[in-house]
């Protein structure tokens, strides 16, 4: 059916209102991931309600964390010096003009191989603001994706806010498609590592498109700490990477060549550091 | 059904429309209003056909509803084309067989003027970083690399 | 002073496009920048499944949707059949307009809607309920030559019947020349290989498409971006059985074509519907249809066996082609032929024997793609002369020289060489990029004036 109606809140207020009244109402922000699907036909929705107005694009900084509003573009994100590796994963993402439209909270909910963007949040620990009617919570983005397509977003709830702490240590990000830019991917890694001297106190290594959705590599993650950031350490934390992800077959790349590629970048990131 | 009127700046002209709810720029502007130069190639942002200009910003028209840019400034490829003779972008394409078919090139040459309002004198590099989002199947795209190097020269030389 | 001696005025010089002037302002007017304002909109249900019995389709939801105007079935057209291969003298036609009895490949139009949008038309299409028994498929060339594999063609095999084959255990397209027996047995070296193409989407930035109107007078027009206007006029109206001057052709304008646009798909559905409705009709594809069902370039599956000498050259080629036509024949038997003649290369080789299978499968049906059934065969015999230099021991460069053919002599499929340059070619090209050439090879010559 043609949609019949289309709201555009200019409030968050407004827009939980809507949420409320309208529990099926299909929520969009750039519109990059719902309009080729409306566009299609293949998604068929009579109400949608778009966030571009409703003042959630605001981006702030304070005591070590970066709050980014949800509808951020990536544009803006690639414009904001704090995080570099936000840069970089921004970056990443479509081409200029989809950069222009879409939105860091939308790359939350877009179907696997996306989440390009996502990865490297969650390399940083990023934490989500969802909001209802019934308060606001703060849930960590490794509990946030809960299964293929699904996440802890309640019924009435909105992503409102990312949190980032501005990283301690030194971060890398990389991404492998099979064209240049504006392309789906292989495989995308973000990693953070913090030094004690010359070992590994702490360090994060985040894939995508190995998994139903952003995944944090956490046996690769523990080969390293305490070690020497060397190729001996990079080798085997990348090795455990590869064996631990649940790549998959798509159009883009077979499960097999995902694998392989997961040792291939984690250990190429990772070399980054050193 | 819910039709809202909606007003906007399209292509230096202030228009009043009545949009139908989720009605795109894309369908705007071809359908109710004619300008068929912005091109329709997926509906899915994928091939940067439907570009336009947004306050100066490229966006993929397809996915945009015309309520989400009320009041703002809208250009498409019939809006940078003068009453006589070319724009230098459209005659750098011209003179450098950038265009073949033809359905990518309005798409294109709003990019490079966005670019070009930016840098004007843009290296290799950042043309090809700026045209990551648009789709040529006949070119090969090395045309209208030169093409944009020859744009931002007779740009800049006037 | 002759012609020959007069001063070329345009050859030589760079002459800008008669159409880029349209292209760079958005002037120039697609198929999809045409609108009426009584226009409708066809949309098409598709096979969800590769290979099944069509039981029964209800259209009862569908016709609740707002704005539905009809569905078109099999039982509307009048000559259900797409005719392409009649026109160029290569028959059977066997693919339905619209599906009968059975569908073949995932994609497969089984019935059309039309709509007063767009929107509605999908949402239609969407509430089509097909009755569908799953049949056995069949995905890979060789797989379907076997014994057992299931058969999809009415006359009984998985493959094409050649009109003048005169081997029945083994219908192939053939050339045979010398005997390559002999030239095996007298070679120092057999050099055996496979090679696997990819079917290849065209993609054009313009869907294929096409808007058919009536007109007052009783013709119709139609718009349309086919890379092939009279032909699809001929078949239009070959498959609506109206004599081809009811039907006006506009078209010329192609967003991209590189042969995707040559199958005469959109054209006769959307005059029918155009015809039964009376209102102008729009039939084009979604950048998914343009994608998954439409044609794409066959893909084939090459095996080479050469016997060659230490001194690199070919004594006998032997090449086994399989070309993947898909659910349906489209242009592929032709392609066979064309693949056929040209497999064995530009190369003076005394025995070869080729054999070219069009293969059925329930994929995608394949068709004409640039280099149509060559480009894929140069890929193999390219790679096979590289991997004959490396078997010899000799250089690449040296192996195409020594083999080259040259003016005047036969080539397999018994045409006589004429207008090589292949020799003259490569010694400009490895000018071009800085290899030294022995003397040898660059006073060869192929021969002109001989």
């Amino acid at each position: 059916m043609t949609t019949k109606e289309y709201f555009l809140p200019q409030s968050l207020d407004e827009a939980l209102n809507i949420l409320a009244e309208h529990p099926s109402v299909l929520t969009m922000a750039g519109g990059t991931i719902a309009m080729p699907l409306i566009n299609g036909g293949i998604s068929m929705p009579e109400m949608v309600m778009g966030l571009r107005q409703a003042g959630l694009d605001m981006v702030s900084q304070s005591n070590g964390t970066v709050s980014i509003g949800a509808t951020t573009t990536f544009s803006q994100i690639m414009d904001m010096d704090s995080i570099p590796m936000l840069q970089e994963a921004a970056r990443n993402v479509g081409g200029w003009a989809i950069r222009n439209m879409a939105t860091v909270g939308g790359n939350l909910f877009s179907p696997p191989p996306s989440g390009d963007f996502a990865v490297a949040l969650l390399a940083l620990d990023a934490e989500v603001k969802l909001v209802s009617h019934k308060g606001e919570r703060m849930v960590p983005l490794s509990e946030f994706y809960t299964g293929f397509m699904t996440t802890a977003l309640e019924p009435g709830e909105l992503l409102t806010e990312i949190q980032v702490p501005v990283p301690e240590g030194q971060t890398a990000y990389l991404k492998y498609g099979r064209r240049y830019a504006n392309t789906p991917a292989v495989v995308a890694v973000a990693v953070h590592v913090v030094m004690d001297k010359k070992k590994v106190k702490d360090a994060r290594i985040a894939l995508n498109a190995v998994a139903p959705h952003p995944i944090r590599a956490t046996q690769a993650e523990g080969a390293l700490v305490g070690s020497a950031l060397d190729e001996g350490s990079i080798a085997a934390a990348a090795a455990a990477a590869a064996e631990a992800c649940e790549p998959f077959t798509d159009s883009i790349a077979s499960e097999w060549y995902r694998r392989k590629m997961v040792d291939v970048y984690v250990q190429r990131t990772l070399a980054r550091l050193v | 059904m819910a039709s809202k009127i909606v007003s906007l700046t399209l292509n230096g002209r202030e228009i009043e429309i009545m949009v139908k709810p989720l009605m795109t720029v894309q369908t705007l502007v071809r359908e109710q209003l004619g300008y068929t130069a912005t091109k329709a190639g997926c509906k899915q942002g994928g091939c940067g056909g439907c570009t336009v200009l947004v306050d100066g910003e490229p966006m993929q028209s397809c996915l945009l509803p015309v309520e989400d840019i009320a009041g703002r400034q809208v250009t498409t490829l019939e809006g940078l084309t003068p009453s006589d003779g070319l724009h230098p972008i459209q005659e750098a394409f011209y003179e450098n067989f950038a265009t073949q078919c033809g359905f990518c090139t309005p798409g294109m040459i709003l990019v490079v003027k966005a670019l070009l309002d930016r840098n004007p004198s843009p290296s290799r590099e950042e043309i090809v970083d700026s045209l990551t989002g648009n789709y040529c199947r006949c070119t090969g795209y090395e045309p209208i690399i030169q093409a944009v190097s020859d744009a931002a020269q007779r740009m800049n030389g006037r | 002073m002759t012609v020959a001696e007069q001063p070329l005025n345009v050859v030589g010089q760079s002459v800008n496009r008669r159409d880029g002037l349209g292209h760079v302002t958005g002037k120039t007017v697609y198929v999809d920048d045409i609108s009426f304002p009584d226009m409708l909109h066809l949309k098409m249900v598709r096979s969800p499944v590769p290979h099944a019995k069509i039981n029964g389709i209800d259209f009862s939801e569908a016709e609740k949707v707002p704005g539905f105007v009809r569905a078109l079935t099999h039982k509307d057209v009048p000559k259900n059949v797409y005719t392409i291969l009649t026109l160029i003298g290569v028959g059977p036609d066997e693919e339905p307009v619209l599906a009968e009895d059975k569908v073949m490949y995932q994609g497969e139009q089984v019935a059309a809607i039309v709509a007063e949008t767009e929107q509605a038309a999908m949402e239609a299409v969407s509430r089509v309920k097909l009755d569908l028994e799953e049949l056995p498929a069949v995905f890979d060339v060789e797989e379907a030559l076997k014994d057992g594999a299931p058969i999809l063609k009415d006359w009984g095999t998985n493959y094409f019947v050649y009109d003048y084959e005169y081997d029945l255990q083994n219908p192939s397209r053939k050339v045979r020349f010398g005997d390559v027996e002999k030239g095996f047995a007298e070679a120092d070296f057999i050099v055996e290989e496979r090679y696997q193409t990819s079917p290849i989407e065209h993609a054009p930035t313009e869907t294929t498409g096409c808007i058919a109107k009536p007109e007052p007078d009783g013709r119709i027009t139609v718009y349309t971006n086919t890379q092939a206007l009279f032909f699809t006029l001929d078949n239009t109206a070959l498959i609506l059985q109206v004599p081809f001057q009811k039907l006006h052709f506009v078209g010329g304008t192609v967003g991209g074509g590189f042969g995707g646009k040559v199958d005469v798909i959109v054209e006769p559905i959307a005059t029918l519907a155009a015809m039964l409705t009376g209102h102008p009709v729009r039939y084009a594809f979604s950048r998914e249809e343009e994608m998954r069902s439409s044609s794409s370039r066959g893909a084939w599956r090459m095996c080479f066996k050469d016997g060659v000498t230490k001194d690199g050259r070919i004594l006998a080629r032997q090449v086994t082609s399989y070309a993947d036509a898909g659910a349906y024949n489209r242009h592929t038997p032709y392609a066979v032929t064309k693949h056929a003649a040209n497999v064995a290369g530009p190369y003076r080789i005394p025995n070869v024997s080729i054999d070219a299978y069009c293969v059925y499968t329930n994929r995608q049906p394949s068709s004409a793609m640039r280099g149509f059934a060559v480009t894929p065969a140069s890929f193999a015999t390219e790679v096979q002369m590289d991997k004959i230099a490396e078997t010899v021991g000799m250089d690449p460069w040296e192996i195409r020289f020594i083999n080259a053919y040259r003016n005047g002599e036969m080539r397999p499929h018994q045409k006589e060489v004429e207008d090589a340059t292949l020799i003259e070619v490569m010694q400009a090209a490895a000018e071009l990029v800085g290899h030294e050439l022995s003397e040898d090879y660059k006073q060869m010559s192929s021969g002109w004036g001989e």
